[in-house]
């Protein structure tokens, strides 16, 4: 490359600079919302639910011709960062969506072992965010700035024990459980004590776990089937429940096995089959027999994506349409993104009754939802159907 | 003949770029440094309009991999900003300045080389404080850097200069991580698990030392499961004595309900900025550099090389490997602490398998015996694994092949087995 | 003492598999000296080829242009993706590890953790991240022997498990390739003078050991039907485990090893609080190898090794 080869390149750089930035400059003014998702590593589902339920949000906005804010419509823009699964890694990614592109609020990430540190980072640069799946308490424990769609485990946990007394009448549960996740092992220690208060110590009679990833639970369901429980209670996630409810079977267990609203995805029954059928959970909402805004959603993902949304795709649908509304409630952007946060955050902490697909919402003083739970069924033909209501 | 213009065109590629290189071959790491910071104080000035005028929007974080990954279109605007920023600026001055540097870092060695060493630290924690300054995103981004650093160099020892194949950096990361957010969270914070805090938030200063070197005393404590079944076996049986550790570390946590099991530990206080970031990880090099190139170095290197020759040379390789081991464990302890308090959070499942391949990674990318290495590989895995952020999955494709080349090409890491000669790198260069 | 004998039952299933797939660690290690640390994800992707073949087999039946019953199918899927997995398996050895046989033997071993990496991302990159369903290809059948509960599927695990053990022992002991195999192991520098092919045995070696992971990625899919791209990291390292613990290139040695680790988680699980689980079993596993540095069955460590 010779001297003028090189000034000839620098002078086209230069050119094609101004172009763009004469581009750029006269933009329509755009909303920028982060989404913070796990789309590689552990829970790849996960973050693919997150990011469907995201796109399918935006087109509706798009559709709209951009979002309705005071009498102006505003474009909307995603700017959806992978955490890989991994603490560090989404503590990064929300730093980056906060002080590098400037998202008005956030909606992830969904584990807590990711939602706790970030929701820190958050709640330290004042911008809004919703953890759509995290029941960690930390993750919006004496952090204003952090909000959470699901319910928590405490109160989940006693809407499971009270359940299984009133239906089934049983004395002696049993429960497996992931020692190592904290969602599991969470549930499972609030629902051995509201059973254990309901039917005195010692009620239950195995509390069994095994480490995330696990796959052969032979030991721990020969020692359950072993201590005369009745009932099985099993907190985990659906890949894990197809193969524990299998092996119970296997094994020889006879009774019923109630798990909780990780069992809330189509691919629980598809990958668990006819073994699953006549088991209840608690959960945000029934897909079958959905009426209504939640039933709209789930057709339009299913028709769009081919499968029936988790609740991990309804919960981050639920806490980006609480995002639209609080913005909405805002009244105007002012483009001091400092203001705007702030004014979203007031909104969204004053949202009353929010109609969501997985219930209404009215956040408390910590952020989180006060919801109600239903029960589900899993029917002869494997489908989700509505079985009880039960609210705080 | 196609062979034969193929080679002449290389070879004048090179030339040409060594030619290019001329003028610089004499500058010393003081005009480096001195142009750096020039560069640095240039982007505070006029990184935000100039950014804003090639229409960048706002100032590229990290060179503009990320943004140019995100919108080609930026791409020329992005190579122009850090051109005039950053290439122009620090070129220029380094060249103007290359005489009076020269002269300078003489006259800095008549004095004791620990004056020149700490001057130039200062110009780079200068340099690196301001660069850090424009975006906090930056900032962690160039904290977590550093402490990969230390990590990656803690390893380097046990796998590099000793020549064993060891997995238990989780372990003891994870160790120094829980020893020092204990002292950290249960006097200093208010959380639910041990309550509101004991002393004011100021003591900080001088309790944060303290938390990190018992973090660090911990994880050399818990070496001594892996470094005494390593006096009668090693390679392959030490691997995986090693991993089974991380395992155990991992399960003990998730089971010590005082610390939060496996929901983790949270709310540690914000200790952990850049300065002291920075401080504990120089001290950290510049300790396992002297470690490495001490006696107890070249004992480790014959341990490796042949421990029963060693023996007979009257190397003491049992007390060898215990040094080794501690040593190694205690900076990855501290290399943990410093995490944990950079995150202000701490939970068992980030010490799993995938740390473990993060950490190797590291280490046999950047090179093998090699404080340099540690230090490139580090630097470059982590602004690598943030410039490819945009490409989501796919990212995690081409790292990995860029890694197997590298493998390929040079087996043994892109720098190894060189000596970080500190005085090499600030003597004047005529 | 009938929960003992379940536990049993249980844990020679478990250890089937870690037995299977250390196997392969077992064969690379011993006759090229490296750390396959891609063979986790060789397995993961054998019970993916494993779904496939399955798939369109049950496809083709159901269509009507052939009909096979499930035993048969299963048959089939096992040898068309043993087959196909170890051609996975020698690509990977041309790739990631014959450019590096005179490396230092950790660097292969990171070619082989990255060579893991890009076949599990490429996999979510390729199929979406949904977990598959293996599909049941023979009906599960309990029979209660004295209160004992055993599947049909266990007692088939085990079985092939230990059939294709044996296949192997045979081939490494009893034919030219085996031998030629074995001479490797015992000396890499000097077999070649011999006239022993020794890119070929390698990737035999390599072959051999995915056959087997794809083996063992069938009956996992069997036994525990729910396949993901993450599925071979753990398993794959505690076969690692099982592998080094039977001593170095030991083949007997690493199936016992693999038994002996199944029958420590589950043993391990049922006595103690389960939480306890990994704590404990590692721990155990660390004793073993304080005082018996060399593994079970392996030789005494020699000057010679090279890292």
């Amino acid at each position: 490359m010779k001297k003028s080869q090189l000034l000839l390149l620098i002078a086209l750089m230069l050119i094609a600079t101004v172009f763009i930035s004469a581009c750029g400059a006269s933009g329509p003014k755009t909303i920028k919302i982060g989404i913070n998702a796990p789309l590689t590593g552990d829970i790849p589902k996960v973050g693919e639910g997150t990011k469907y339920a995201a796109e399918m949000w935006l087109d509706d906005i798009n559709k709209d011709g951009g979002l309705d804010v005071g009498g102006k419509k505003y474009k909307v823009e995603l700017v959806i960062e992978d955490n890989e699964s991994k603490a560090d890694s989404a503590t990064k990614a929300n730093t980056k969506l906060i002080t590098q592109d400037e998202v008005l609020a956030i909606v992830g990430p969904q584990s807590s072992k990711q939602a706790v540190p970030a929701g820190e980072v958050a709640n330290n640069y004042k911008t809004p965010m919703i953890s759509p799946w995290s029941t960690n308490p930390n993750t919006t424990l004496n952090r204003p700035w952090v909000f959470r769609a699901a319910f928590l485990d405490p109160f989940q946990g006693v809407v499971d024990a009270k359940f299984i007394s009133d239906e089934f009448g049983f004395t002696k549960a049993a429960v497996l459980y992931d020692v190592a996740s904290d969602y599991p092992k969470g549930l499972a220690e609030v629902f051995k004590k509201s059973w254990e208060d309901l039917h005195g110590a010692g009620s239950v009679v195995a509390f069994e776990s095994f480490t995330t990833k696990d796959t052969d639970f032979s030991a721990q369901l020969t020692k359950i089937i072993n201590s005369g429980a009745e009932v099985l209670f099993v907190p985990q996630y659906y890949n894990e429940v197809a193969l524990i409810v299998q092996q119970a079977h296997e094994l020889g267990w006879k009774g019923p096995i109630i798990g909780s609203d990780s069992w809330g995805s189509a691919e629980t029954v598809k990958l668990c089959g006819s073994d699953c059928y006549g088991s209840f959970f608690s959960t945000h909402y029934a897909a079958a027999g959905a009426t209504g805004a939640t039933k709209e959603f789930i057709d339009r993902y299913n028709a769009k994506y081919g499968y029936v949304p988790d609740d991990v795709a309804a919960l981050t649908w639920d806490s980006l349409n609480l995002l639209k509304q609080a913005i909405q409630d805002c009244g105007k952007i002012t483009g001091d993104i400092a203001k705007d946060r702030q004014c979203v955050r007031d909104a969204l902490a004053n949202i009353k009754n929010f109609p969501g697909i997985t219930g209404n919402m009215t956040f408390d003083d910590q952020g989180d939802p006060t919801k109600c739970a239903v029960i589900v069924k899993i029917s002869d033909k494997g489908e989700f159907e509505f079985y009880k209501q039960a609210c705080p | 003949m196609a062979v034969k213009t193929n080679t002449s065109t290389t070879g004048a590629k090179t030339g040409r770029l060594a030619k290019a290189w001329q003028p610089f071959t004499r500058v010393s790491m003081l005009s480096w440094l001195v142009g750096a910071f020039a560069a640095v104080i240039l982007e505070q000035l006029v990184g935000r309009p100039l950014a804003y005028m090639l229409g960048l929007g706002k100032i590229p974080v990290l060179f503009g991999f990320v943004m140019m990954l995100k919108t080609p279109l930026l791409i020329p605007s992005a190579i122009v900003y850090v051109l005039l920023i950053y290439i122009f600026p620090i070129a220029i001055i380094a060249r103007l300045t290359t005489s009076v540097g020269n002269k300078l870092s003489a006259w800095l060695l008549r004095y004791p080389m620990a004056v020149s060493a700490l001057i130039h630290l200062i110009l780079l924690y200068g340099t690196l404080q301001i660069w850090g300054s424009i975006n906090d995103y930056r900032n962690l981004v160039l904290r977590l850097t550093f402490i990969a650093i230390l990590v990656t160099l803690s390893l380097n020892i046990i796998n590099g200069y000793m020549g064993e194949f060891s997995c238990s950096t989780p372990g003891f990361l994870a160790l120094g991580a829980y020893g020092a957010s204990v002292i950290s969270v249960s006097m200093f914070a208010n959380d639910n698990l041990f309550g509101p805090a004991i002393f004011p938030d100021s003591w900080g200063v001088f309790v944060f030392p303290l938390a990190l070197l018992l973090g660090g005393i911990i994880a050399a404590i818990g070496s001594l499961v892996v470094a005494i079944p390593s006096f009668r076996t090693r390679g392959d049986y030490l691997a995986i004595i090693s991993l089974a550790f991380t395992f155990i570390v991992k399960s003990f946590i998730e089971n010590l309900e005082v610390v939060g099991g496996p929901r983790g530990l949270s709310s540690q206080p914000d200790w952990a900025n850049f300065t002291v970031v920075f401080i504990w990880v120089t001290l950290g090099v510049w300790i396992m550099n002297n470690f490495v190139r001490s006696t107890m170095g070249k004992a480790l290197n014959a341990v490796r090389d042949n421990e029963v020759a060693a023996d007979a040379m009257t190397v003491n390789t049992r007390r060898t490997k215990m040094v080794a081991f501690m040593f190694s464990a205690f900076w990855a302890g501290i290399g943990g602490g410093l995490f944990a308090h950079v995150l202000r959070y701490v939970n068992p499942a980030t010490f799993g398998l995938q740390k473990l391949a993060e950490v190797l990674a590291m280490v046999y990318f950047g090179g093998l015996n090699s404080v340099y290495g540690s230090i490139v590989g580090a630097v470059g895995f982590n602004l690598l694994s943030e410039a490819l952020r945009p490409l989501e999955i796919y990212k995690w494709i081409i790292i990995p092949v860029l890694l197997i080349l590298v493998m390929i090409f040079r087996p043994t890491g892109l720098i190894a087995f060189k000596e970080f000669d500190v005085h090499a790198i600030i003597a004047p260069k005529e | 003492m009938v929960s003992f004998f379940q536990n049993l039952v249980n844990a020679l299933q478990w250890g089937s598999f870690y037995a299977l797939i250390a196997l392969g660690y077992s064969m690379v290690y011993g006759i090229l000296m490296l750390f396959n640390f891609a063979h986790g994800d060789i397995f993961m992707v054998g019970a993916y080829i494993g779904f496939f073949v399955a798939t369109g087999l049950l496809a083709l039946t159901v269509s009507g242009s052939i009909a096979l019953p499930g035993w048969l199918v299963l048959l089939l899927t096992i040898i068309i993706a043993m087959a196909l997995n170890s051609i996975v398996g020698m690509l990977v050895e041309r790739i990631g590890y014959r450019p590096l046989r005179d490396a230092p033997r950790a660097s292969a071993a990171i070619t082989g953790l990255m060579i893991g990496i890009i076949l599990e991302t490429g996999n979510l990159a390729l199929l979406g991240a949904q977990r598959l369903s293996f599909p049941p290809l023979i009906a599960t059948e309990t029979y209660n022997i004295a209160g004992v509960n055993v599947t049909n599927k266990k007692i088939m695990i085990v079985g092939v498990a230990l059939f294709l053990m044996l296949v192997l022992h045979l081939f490494i002991t009893k034919t030219k390739w085996g031998m030629a195999m074995r001479a490797m192991a015992y000396d890499f520098a000097i077999i070649p003078l011999m006239g022993v092919p020794i890119n070929l045995i390698a990737a035999l070696t390599f072959g051999l050991g995915s056959a087997l992971a794809a083996a063992a990625g069938i009956l996992y899919g069997v036994a525990y039907p729910i396949l993901d791209p993450y599925m071979g990291i753990l398993i794959g390292w505690k076969a690692f485990v099982a592998a080094i613990l039977g001593g170095r290139g030991s083949i007997l040695g690493a199936a016992f090893a693999g038994f002996l680790l199944g029958f420590i988680e589950i043993f391990t699980a049922t006595i103690f609080p389960s939480t306890f689980r990994d704590l404990i079993a590692y721990s155990i596993i660390l004793i073993i190898l304080t005082f018996r540095p060399h593994g079970l069955f392996g030789e005494a460590y020699s000057a010679r090794l090279r890292l």
